[in-house]
């Protein structure tokens, strides 16, 4: 090679690439972001359209839709009646008689009717209104009948069913996850920590307040436990500050009271030798600087 | 003195023990901090990921109360070696040249905050300054605290035998919290009062090969040195 060539002038050729350059990554973006969006799943619950590739990989994939959705004549009527004005906005899973997932899953729902959950359900029926917290849920509210799949692992389950629960109880998720079962299960995927179900039940969904439940549920993992275990406080929220329970909310207090009270001892400590490290290192550095000169 | 002042003399500070013990110290309170605070953060992509590496929760926790326990026998030895003093070498426990705090800490610090203002010297600190010893008795008192409490949290059907069940989730709150302060405090206030001070920086070696130059013992503890340099006269 010559070494006295002269080398082009880029500039003209150079102009375009930075207009190409963004346009490229523009794009880039713009196929990621579809590709996101496109990935993302559809609406969790069911309605009234099926995702029939999804449908089929699911637990429920092999039913055909007769067997829980009976015929489309309903009292001798097309279903869906199109005559009526809003019946596609009616809430399907209000709506929806899940008296059928009993025919094939007759211990769950047996268990269900137990729960505190069914107890919601029937006094909304009786009253007719929804409880405080909503309306109480139904195999639908919990479980996707098209979507769900079977065989997931426990720490799968675990963490969807932290979700799923967090939905109408979001402070028992959130202390949940602060409390040490909670940060194994979901966050560190061990298997052998507690998920939401094995505390609560999984369909008699239990509140525990019974003393002798809770010691009896603490023992299924901790077999040397004693009565004065299962004080210990799981759900730590600020929710415990309304409960009828006044033991148990002289305790709460105790431990909000002392947790602060230690996080302010260790700010006004850490604030003081902060100063004075930094004061003592600058008067240091003073001294050092004018040293040299 | 000084002329005469050879370039490489220095005097004995650490005895072994203490500089294998500082580095017991310092190899699994890092470990210590990096475990529990992965667990504390676990909720964090980051955190979860380092944990898979680790190798999950399980290995997380033992590798965390492995240096709980290793660090805890450190403390003991250091007891022991506290007795073994007292007993066999007959050395007093309190006193100046010791890391009891007394009533010169209180002189010093008042001495050492008018030096930051310009409005004096710095404090003729003995052999251990009070910032010494707080780092001392930071770490000889929050062992035992992070101790009984990361205990509490180890084995909670013991501990709700004698105590209430609630005082397990206090000793969370008071495991985390002293935690933090440790971590901090030793991050930020240890490390520019001992390594990155001016006339040290970046690294005290003192406590890694146990000699101090002469230059920084007669500045860094001149009543010491002056109480060396009188006994050296008296001796024949």
């Amino acid at each position: 090679m010559q070494t006295g060539t002269k080398r082009t002038r880029p500039e003209l050729r150079n102009i375009w690439i930075c207009p190409l350059l963004t346009a490229g990554c523009f794009f880039l973006i713009m196929a990621w972001f579809s590709c996101a969006l496109a990935a993302t799943d559809p609406p969790s619950l069911s309605t009234w359209f099926v995702n029939m590739n999804r449908y089929s990989a699911a637990a429920h994939g092999s039913l055909k839709c007769e067997e829980c959705h009976g015929s489309m004549l309903v009292n001798g009527k097309n279903h869906p009646d199109s005559k009526v004005s809003d019946s596609l906005k009616i809430q399907i899973i209000r709506k929806f008689d899940y008296q059928v997932c009993r025919k094939c899953h007759k211990i769950a729902y047996a268990r269900y009717l137990k729960g505190v959950h069914a107890k919601a359900a029937m006094e909304e029926k009786i009253t007719g209104k929804p409880s405080k917290s909503g309306y109480a849920p139904t195999c639908g509210n919990c479980h996707l009948a098209h979507y769900s799949k079977s065989h997931l692992s426990r720490i799968q389950i675990g963490k969807q069913m932290t979700e799923t629960c967090g939905k109408c109880h979001p402070a028992e998720k959130a202390s949940y996850l602060a409390n040490y079962h909670g940060k194994a299960a979901v966050n560190l995927g061990y298997d052998k920590s507690a998920s939401c179900t094995d505390c609560h039940g999984a369909h008699t969904t239990l509140s525990l307040k019974n003393k002798d439940a809770v010691l009896n549920v603490c023992r299924r993992c901790h077999p040397d436990a004693t009565p004065e275990f299962a004080n210990i406080i799981i759900h730590n929220t600020k929710k415990n500050l309304d409960l009828k329970n006044n033991i148990k909310k002289t305790e709460f207090k105790w431990v909000h009271l002392l947790g602060v009270l230690s996080l302010i001892f260790v700010i006004v400590i850490l604030a003081f030798f902060y100063m004075h490290a930094g004061l003592l290192m600058l008067r240091k550095l003073y001294e050092k600087l004018r040293e040299h000169k | 003195m000084e002329t005469n002042q050879k370039p490489g003399e220095s005097y004995q500070r650490f005895h072994v023990l203490h500089r294998l013990l500082h580095i017991i110290v310092i190899v699994n309170f890092t470990m210590l901090a990096i475990t529990g605070f992965l667990l504390y953060f676990s909720g964090s992509v980051w955190a979860s990921s380092l944990v898979s590496i680790i190798g999950g929760a399980k290995a997380l926790g033992w590798l965390h109360r492995f240096c709980a326990v290793f660090l805890y026998i450190g403390v003991l030895v250091h007891i022991l070696w506290l007795f073994y003093y007292k007993i066999v070498l007959k050395q007093n426990l309190s006193g100046a040249a010791t890391m009891m705090p007394n009533k010169k800490d209180i002189k010093d610090i008042v001495q050492n905050v008018k030096y930051m203002f310009n409005k004096g010297n710095l404090p003729s600190f003995d052999r251990f300054s009070y910032l010494e010893k707080v780092d001392y008795w930071a770490v000889m008192l929050g062992m035992q605290s992070m101790g009984i409490t990361g205990l509490m949290m180890w084995f909670p059907e013991f501990f709700s035998r004698i105590f209430p069940g609630y005082f397990i989730n206090i000793a969370v709150h008071f495991h985390l919290h002293e935690a933090v302060l440790a971590v901090m405090y030793i991050g930020l206030v240890h490390m520019s009062d001992t390594h990155l001070v001016p006339d040290v920086f970046p690294l005290q070696k003192t406590i890694f090969t146990g000699r101090i130059d002469k230059l920084r013992f007669m500045e860094d503890h001149p009543e010491e040195w002056k109480r060396q340099q009188m006994t050296e006269i008296n001796q024949p």
